[in-house]
């Protein structure tokens, strides 16, 4: 299991779920940046790292996976609260985006300071803009993006299977929704399979404290406030290529370790994603 | 005593041809020393125009017949030689900046760069009575020193099985310059009359190492006895197909590259197209 290689012929599929809740305005730690701000950049940067994967030869980018990004809580495009895709412009209200369209179409592309003294701004492009508002519907989001999982996955049966990571700050909102609570839909989520193995859930949960006793990757939810228990039960192992992934960032993981985080300032939120999104491509 | 060097390739299954990253080349030098020079690089796959920094790596380690030679001259094996190729690589490839097409591939090109898998090496003393090779490596593109059937050298020092995603090798950027040296492996050996010498990228090198495990004899026969490009496409394509798991060629671009020694001249020419 999880042993594919990410190839044109069998692409890969990376799905991120965005809280929106009204709390994702809070600022996150000392930064002067709120939770949605620090996700909106760290999921951008996320998107920018894996197009790199896709742009060998000028001019075109290889169709490696496919992207989907369902914000809930505030719907910007449809109002009120539930959930929605949540890329911007051109790709506003389309589910899966394949890596090629991600690249020819973000929002915007800004400048930022560079981190070197002297350096030229960086040039950034957006694809997701942060907002906030409403509460935390997570079950509505996990099975609205399960049933794009599914088809995807049913057009894809050997791919490496699909990766949905979960960006959170809240507790769930909406549980039971549709007769099923949070661990159902969760569980309903990671039946969906692909020849290599089931859908991989992870989540992350973002702090208004910022590093406060972050902890990444862990084998056990022991001593973790709530909904950290929650939120660890229904995230899946991480898989031998992220254990891999983790350890040459510098991350330990133990044994058993699943793919979950809590108390994420945003320098784990970035290394969360760039694990949780490590996958060997290889054509 | 004479080389007879042959090269071939087969692009990774399902990609075009001219998708193939590995590059290969190797000849006498034209500095009149009689010394042969040859050089076998992958190109990563996640690499930026990863086309184009192997022919550049290819083209100066082993300039092309009719070369410009008021130019640089290719490096020697020395490592602050090998540093100051390295820096000079670096800089002619920054120095060649291509017009972008979208703010991904400029900061790509800026960035991440390009990647590729080093082995370079020369034989020298063909004239004498013990010829040599000496050869330099950085990653998992590999040369294997065979006499009589039997395996006596493996350069770099790689055991089946250790080939991984992220070897070393020559990058783009500047900062790596440092890490570039440290990593940089020699070695050498004595070459007698009727060795082989087979210089292989990564997915073809493990599998030789896997092979050479259960029967060292009849895989260097084989690869010794390759006679046409589509002996070694089937080669390849029946490998990549094994069932056995243990057994398989990784599907990735592959690129053998065979030099015979002989005291004499080959009985035979076999040209193919």
């Amino acid at each position: 299991m999880y042993s594919r290689d990410i190839s044109r012929r069998d692409p890969g599929c990376v799905v991120f779920l965005l809280d929106r809740s009204d709390s994702m305005r809070q600022n996150w730690g000392n930064s002067r940046e709120t939770m949605a701000e620090g996700a909106a950049r760290a999921l951008n940067e996320t998107l920018l790292e894996l197009l790199f994967t896709s742009q060998g030869e000028p001019g075109k980018a290889r169709h490696y996976f496919d992207v989907g990004i369902f914000g809930y809580g505030l719907r910007p495009v449809a109002g009120g609260e539930g959930v929605e895709p949540a890329f911007g412009g051109k790709l506003a209200g389309q589910p899966l985006v394949a890596l090629p369209d991600l690249r020819d179409n973000p929002i915007a592309v800004r400048e930022t300071p560079s981190v070197d003294a002297g350096a030229p701004p960086s040039r950034v492009p957006v694809w997701v803009e942060p907002v906030y508002g409403h509460r935390t519907p997570m079950c509505q989001a996990v099975a609205v993006a399960g049933a794009h999982v599914y088809e995807w996955a049913s057009a894809h049966p050997d791919s490496f299977p699909p990766i949905i990571i979960n960006i959170t700050d809240g507790m769930v909102t909406d549980s039971p929704y549709e007769g099923a609570g949070l661990e159902e839909w969760a569980q309903r989520l990671v039946n969906i399979q692909t020849s290599d193995g089931p859908a991989l859930l992870f989540n992350i949960f973002l702090s208004p404290a910022g590093s406060a006793n972050p902890v990444m990757f862990p084998a056990t939810d022991r001593g973790l406030p709530a909904p950290g228990p929650d939120l660890f039960r229904i995230s899946s192992l991480l898989p031998p290529p992220m254990v891999a992934s983790a350890q040459s960032a510098g991350i330990p993981v133990e044994p058993g370790a699943r793919g979950f985080g809590f108390n994420a300032d945003a320098y784990n939120l970035v290394r969360f994603l760039e694990v949780g999104t490590k996958v060997d491509v290889r054509d | 005593m004479q080389i007879q060097v042959v090269t071939f390739s087969e692009v990774k299954d399902g990609n075009a041809a001219d998708e193939w990253q590995d590059g290969a080349s190797g000849g006498v030098a034209g500095d009149g020393t009689g010394t042969a020079r040859f050089i076998v690089v992958d190109g990563a796959t996640g690499a930026f125009d990863a086309v184009r920094w192997v022919d550049q790596l290819v083209t100066s380690f082993v300039p092309p017949p009719g070369a410009d030679h008021a130019g640089p001259r290719p490096p020697g094996l020395e490592p602050a030689a090998m540093r100051a190729w390295f820096a000079r690589m670096q800089d002619q490839w920054a120095a060649d900046v291509p017009a972008f097409d979208s703010i991904i591939e400029e900061r790509k090109f800026r960035e991440v760069g390009s990647f590729a898998t080093f082995l370079g090496f020369e034989i020298t003393g063909l004239d004498g009575p013990d010829p040599f090779w000496r050869a330099v490596a950085l990653g998992d593109t590999v040369l294997f020193h065979v006499r009589a059937g039997r395996l006596i050298a493996t350069f770099p020092p790689m055991r089946a099985g250790e080939f991984g995603s992220h070897p070393a090798g020559l990058h783009t950027l500047p900062s790596s310059l440092d890490e570039m040296t440290d990593r940089l492996l020699a070695g050498g050996g004595v070459l007698a009359d009727g060795d082989f010498l087979f210089a292989a990228t990564d997915a073809m090198a493990d599998w030789i190492l896997r092979a050479a495990e259960r029967d060292e004899a009849k895989v260097f026969h084989t690869l010794a006895e390759l006679a046409h490009p589509d002996v070694f496409a089937r080669l390849v394509e029946d490998q990549r197909k094994e069932q056995d798991g243990a057994k398989r060629m990784k599907n990735d671009d592959v690129t053998l590259m065979r030099l015979r020694m002989l005291a004499d001249q080959p009985s035979f020419l076999l040209a193919c197209r």
